[in-house]
């Protein structure tokens, strides 16, 4: 202590240092200044870097050509959101992501629900996290082994195929991959946890107590569940169904690999722009913008609609 | 536990067993996987008559492979040097004194982390058109960079929101300025967030398709050459690969959740 007090340590002599004293005593000399200096950089980096992205997209969007050739005029223009209107080959993915994200995102609380409900409520603290850890290591492994994986699983030779067949159920391999199907089962596998940890932690917060009053007052398994854990969870389940959605529309790699022509999503035709090297980047960069607002005020949309339904609940 | 568990032991057993269902649903797929890279013949598909190691040591030979785990690991490693430094810089100054535009600043802060994925991917790849950014490694490590920042920022933040503002205060009293004070009392306080952020951040990057995919050069990451593989066919050889690449992230991933939960019980 008494060698910090002197000012012998790194520290002590730096504060010490004429320079280094000036410039300190110049940006700390009122706390709007020093607050200023600290606040400059974060604002910069998140106006050019997580804005600016997304307003260059809708820059874009509205103009004629990108990247400008030379000596060609670039014009503003909103003939790229036209012509996702023209023709169905362009909105028809579009609405197939709306709505295979809605029934994915669904079905992954269907599924995830019971799970986070037995891990909050029937397994001790002390193995809470052994239990959930488990299924955090799938986790971690990244989307497209995860995919693959369900490839070997689904596959015509598959292990799922090879069991039905061996139990006698089946003569011929079922078709399942490049389906609805093989692609849902895909993307409830990528998601499920984005959805199991925000259920796990509104179902950790419900006490206990209110379960057993409500059986003590004669309430069976199910009125239960439908009068006291589903209200009370709701915004667990609101903000799980937002993130798993967003998610889902999101995914390139999964629905290429998984589904087949029938089950092109919204995703594949944006990229389908990008790939080609004639001047297309504007109509990309307008359906991103058009799948962005859209999945945007769906889920804006939704949680309003929980938030209205848990107010209803309270009264 | 429930203290009257005769209550309920019904849903008990019934909610067990969809908890193991789950785990062999999540389990089953990669074990199949793994499994698979064994199997001596070029066809993936049940069932496996005859045994090798030789798609594993094809692995290690491959020098593309190998080059091309060292190059993820590079993006991840500079993305999340990247990521942990603007992170820690805006979670301290949202986490600081309340001003004016303060949820907005925020909302443009967690941006990021909830646009779609192939959406993100195109908004990255024009700007660094825009911006002059070559499609390759650069275009990638600012990407990943930028898209792992949110995460960074909200765990720092939760972390800070419990600093005891009176070491700081007493570091203050003692004559150190707000430099040294962050220095010396925040910062080794905020360690362990920073080491979770950090592996959290590395994984993201190392698992990247969509971002790496639309930024990338000639040369493949991980993920990339995987995906490419598979576009020319389904192969025991990419099942190696994998498994090696699952092994790897699995296992720092259990080895950080471990790590951090221990410092966090220490501190």
């Amino acid at each position: 202590m008494t060698e910090e007090s002197s000012g012998r340590t790194f520290w002590g002599r730096l504060a010490a240092w004429g320079p280094y004293h000036a410039l300190m005593r110049l940006t700390t000399a009122s706390p709007r200044r020093q607050f200023l200096i600290l606040a400059a950089f974060p604002i910069l980096w998140v106006l050019t870097q997580h804005l600016g992205p997304m307003l260059q997209m809708i820059r874009v969007s509205l103009t004629d050509a990108y990247p400008v050739a030379q000596g060609v005029e670039q014009n503003f223009t909103l003939d790229n959101y036209a012509r996702f209107f023209g023709d169905s080959i362009f909105w028809m993915p579009f609405f197939r992501t709306l709505i295979f994200a809605g029934v994915f995102t669904f079905c992954t609380l269907i599924i995830t629900y019971p799970v986070a409900y037995f891990l909050a409520r029937h397994v001790s603290r002390k193995n809470q996290m052994l239990f959930l850890l488990l299924l955090l290591i799938p986790f971690w492994v990244g989307e497209i082994v995860r995919t693959y994986a369900i490839m070997i699983l689904l596959g015509n030779t598959g292990a799922v195929n090879l069991l039905l067949k061996s139990l006698g159920l089946i003569e011929r391999p079922i078709p399942f991959m490049y389906t609805s199907f093989s692609m849902g089962v895909g993307i409830v596998y990528l998601t499920a946890l984005y959805m199991l940890l925000p259920l796990y932690s509104a179902l950790e917060k419900l006490p206990k107590s209110m379960n057993e009053a409500a059986a003590d007052l004669g309430a069976g398994a199910w009125t239960r569940f439908r009068r006291v854990s589903l209200p009370l969870t709701i915004e667990g389940i609101s903000s799980g169904c937002t993130l798993v959605f967003l998610i889902s529309t999101g995914f390139y790699a999964t629905p290429v690999l998984l589904g087949g022509p029938s089950t092109t999503v919204f995703a594949e035709t944006i990229a389908g722009f990008f790939h080609v090297a004639g001047d297309e980047w504007p109509t990309g960069a307008a359906f991103a913008t058009i799948m962005f607002a859209a999945a945007l005020v769906l889920t804006a949309t939704f949680q309003k609609l929980m938030s209205a339904l848990r107010k209803g609940e309270k009264q | 536990m429930n203290d009257r568990p005769e209550l309920f032991r019904g849903n008990r057993i019934f909610l067990a067993c969809v908890y193991w269902a789950f785990v062999l649903y999540v389990f089953v797929p990669l074990i199949l996987m793994v499994v698979m890279g064994f199997k001596d013949s070029k066809f993936i598909g049940f069932p496996i008559r005859s045994w090798t190691l030789d798609w594993y040591t094809g692995v290690f030979a491959d020098a593309e492979v190998l080059s091309t785990f060292g190059y993820s690991t590079a993006i991840a490693v500079l993305s999340t040097l990247i990521s942990v430094f603007v992170g820690i810089w805006i979670a301290v100054m949202l986490e600081g004194r309340r001003f004016w535009g303060r949820t907005a600043v925020f909302g443009m802060t967690v941006l990021p982390a909830l646009v779609p994925g192939i959406i993100s991917a195109i908004a990255f790849r024009i700007y660094a058109r825009w911006l002059g950014i070559e499609p390759g490694m650069g275009a990638i490590v600012w990407a990943h960079a930028v898209h792992n920042v949110p995460f960074v920022v909200l765990v720092v933040m939760a972390r800070l929101s419990t600093l005891p503002r009176s070491q700081i205060e007493a570091a203050r009293d003692l004559g150190a300025d707000p430099l040294i004070s962050f220095i010396r009392i925040t910062l080794p306080y905020l360690v362990p967030a920073i080491l979770g952020a950090s592996i959290f951040c590395l994984l993201l990057s190392f698992d990247d398709f969509v971002r790496s995919f639309f930024l990338g050069g000639y040369e493949p990451t991980l993920p990339v050459l995987i995906f490419a593989k598979l576009r020319s066919g389904m192969s025991p050889e990419i099942n190696a690969i994998a498994t090696i690449a699952l092994i790897l992230t699995a296992a720092i991933g259990i080895w950080a959740e471990r790590f951090t939960r221990r410092m966090n019980k220490e501190t």
